[in-house]
């Protein structure tokens, strides 16, 4: 423990080689073609935060959450937990400690527990494979102990997934990943699948967890009511890239860049009825061949000449042309 | 335009008879946008599906009747049916690419649709399909009319799919989680598109959503439905600003809303129960805060109460009764 953030990506990018086969490229001629996921993003979060990651699909959302926890290398910058970088060939064995500190729960509770296991099973594999406990008995007091804490009975564990509903499957996967007694979770859209009195059940459970625990979350989703409710600090993606960044509340109250704007504008939300229907246009251009300059100029009200050319960079938490020329004119 | 009485759908299974939908009843006027809202297995899709004669077997209507327009469409045979669906009732599906034939261009699509319903020359009909393109906001419809679905984005595709919806006129349109696969920009695009669309043909909309925000935003009437049952019916923003039932009051405070700073969301304890072992008397009872003896022993009317309709016990007088 030190004091530097929980987690730290510093300039990361991801490409993915999206080119045809090796023949039929060369038959016809063609270049290799990359699809950049996320470019050059950059953000800190603090211990015991939650930060929100939104986005509309194909903003890169899980790729940064997959770069987090490990399960992908970046191809250019840097993911730092607890300051030591998951890429640094030198830190093999400082790596073997944080694997056991960073857990992910997914979005389809359906697909991330093992058909064939029992919840036992399941829950206690963490604890085996990291050695945290000394014998069996140990074992089995700590499934005990984990089930209830996430709200769920000593006699399921007998039990297989298939008998549980989709609220009690995101319980098992809660539990499994505070089996090492992760401080860092990452959750991509953990309440999508979910009903919504069943996402409440979830997301309050998340809260007890984190006061509990000191549990810093990483979550990701496209529902910004959900987020708006969780997050302390939450990030906007478009295409690839961190657009604005900042407070929760601020965010939501007085928007900055165009495109957070045109999403707090789109959404749905049970407070807003009665609102005029918000005029959008266009839909997300496709990743393998975004627009020059910024990303977004080709939906954005504002877009002047400079924002075909040039990329703005993220100055102050907002990365848009229009909003930093009129703050330096203010 | 379409009224609903006592419907009633069955699916008799192996271990015994199911009933997915119980005594459900509800109007929607012309030019109206009916929201039905309810969580997994509450049965709101099996209500569409038994309006549009589609629960498949061993589902079966078992009571009850559906009339649109003052006719009664339900008990019409297979054919009949056929002339009523994509005519005189309209369909909008989540997935946009399995309501679309892969195999045909969009403008065939709308051709063939609407000459099998209308009396139209094929030259009229390719007219009226480009006209529609356009209206549905297809940019370059000209070019794009000859495109096969797999071409368009799902934005573009569920345009696609409201222009085949709306192409013969319908007087009411059935649109089942329209907007779930897709991301909120192309979300609001679609939902004022429909709701724009319908109110100027004054055609009738059921929409079947489990987003309460969705309905906020876009319907005048909400139903919300609990255990194949009607909960609570009335005026969207009465009953968002003040549900009645205690399902209802639940689902709202469930809800995380963009601008408030609740801590903790409400939490309606357990889940909805299994069409197998649906609780006697009202069905929300085991879950309700409010529940007192009879709620376990009646199963509560549907009772007006403040310009809606609610079917709680607490409203219908037992309550003070009870006292």
């Amino acid at each position: 423990m030190n004091g530097s953030p929980a987690v730290e990506l510093s300039g990361v990018s991801r490409e993915f080689d999206v080119s045809r086969p090796w023949l039929a490229r060369v038959v016809a001629g063609e270049p290799r073609r990359y699809l950049t996921a996320v470019k050059d993003v950059t953000f800190a979060i603090e211990r015991a935060e939650t930060f929100g990651l939104v986005g509309e699909s194909g903003s890169g959302k899980t790729t940064v959450a997959r770069m987090v926890v490990g399960l992908l290398p970046p191809s250019e910058g840097r993911v730092r937990i607890d300051g030591v970088s998951l890429t640094d060939p030198g830190s093999a064995a400082a790596r073997q400690r944080f694997r056991r500190r960073i857990h992910m729960v997914f979005q389809d509770p359906y697909a991330s527990l093992n058909p064939r296991w029992r919840i036992e099973r399941i829950i206690a594999e963490p604890i085996r494979a990291f050695g945290l406990a000394r014998s069996n008995e140990e074992v089995a007091d700590r499934v005990d102990e984990l089930l209830s804490l996430v709200g769920l009975h000593s006699g399921d564990r007998f039990r297989f997934p298939h008998e549980f509903s989709g609220g009690q499957r995101q319980r098992v996967a809660i539990a499994r990943a505070l089996a090492s007694s992760a401080e860092l979770i990452v959750c991509d859209e953990p309440t999508s699948a979910l009903d919504v009195s069943v996402q409440a059940q979830i997301l309050n459970l998340m809260r007890d967890l984190q006061d509990r625990f000191e549990l810093t979350y990483l979550l990701i989703s496209h529902d910004l009511a959900v987020v708006r409710h969780m997050a302390d600090r939450i990030a906007v993606m478009y295409l690839g890239r961190v657009v604005e960044i900042g407070d929760g509340r601020t965010l939501f109250q007085s928007p900055r860049h165009p495109y957070t704007r045109l999403l707090l504008n789109a959404v749905p939300d049970v407070s807003t009825r009665g609102r005029p229907d918000a005029e959008i246009a266009g839909e997300i251009p496709s990743p393998i061949d975004p627009p020059p300059g910024c990303a977004f100029h080709p939906r954005c009200p504002l877009a002047f000449d400079r924002c075909r050319r040039e990329v703005p960079a993220l100055l102050d938490g907002v990365a848009c042309h229009a909003v930093h020329e009129e703050t330096v004119a203010a | 335009m379409l009224s609903i009485r006592d419907l009633r759908v069955e699916f008799a299974m192996r271990r015994g008879v199911l009933t997915a939908i119980d005594g459900v009843s509800f109007d929607i006027g012309r030019g109206e946008v009916l929201g039905v809202v309810g969580e997994s297995g509450a049965g709101k899709s099996v209500t569409g599906a038994a309006i549009i004669g589609l629960v498949d077997p061993p589902g079966r209507v078992a009571d009850g009747e559906i009339r649109l327009g003052g006719e009664r469409i339900d008990g019409l045979s297979e054919d009949e049916m056929r002339a009523v669906r994509g005519r005189r009732i309209g369909m909008i599906f989540q997935d946009p690419l399995t309501s679309l034939n892969p195999l045909f261009s969009v403008g065939d699509q709308l051709v063939e649709t609407m000459r099998s319903h209308l009396d139209l020359t094929a030259g009229e009909a390719r007219r009226r399909a480009l006209a529609l393109l356009v209206e549905v906001g297809i940019p370059a419809a000209e070019e794009r009319i000859g495109a096969y679905p797999h071409e368009f984005s799902g934005g573009m595709r569920q345009r696609v799919v409201i222009a085949l919806a709306l192409c013969a006129e319908p007087e009411l349109v059935i649109a089942d989680e329209p907007t779930t696969a897709l991301d909120v920009s192309v979300q609001a695009q679609i939902l004022a598109l429909i709701k724009r669309l319908c109110r100027d043909r004054g055609t009738a909309v059921m929409l079947v959503t489990h987003d309460m925000g969705v309905v906020a935003n876009t319907a005048d009437r909400v139903a919300v439905m609990y255990a194949g049952r009607l909960a609570e019916i009335g005026p969207v923003s009465d009953l968002i600003d003040q549900p009645l039932h205690p399902y209802a009051v639940g689902l709202m405070g469930a809800i995380p809303s963009l601008d408030q700073d609740a801590r903790r969301l409400v939490q309606i304890p357990g889940t909805m129960p299994r069409l197998s072992a649906i609780p006697g008397g009202c069905a929300f009872h085991p879950r309700c805060p409010q529940a007192f003896e009879r709620c376990a022993a009646r199963r509560p009317p549907l009772v007006a109460k403040d310009g809606r309709t609610v079917a709680c016990h607490l409203y219908d007088g037992s309550a003070e009764a009870a006292r």
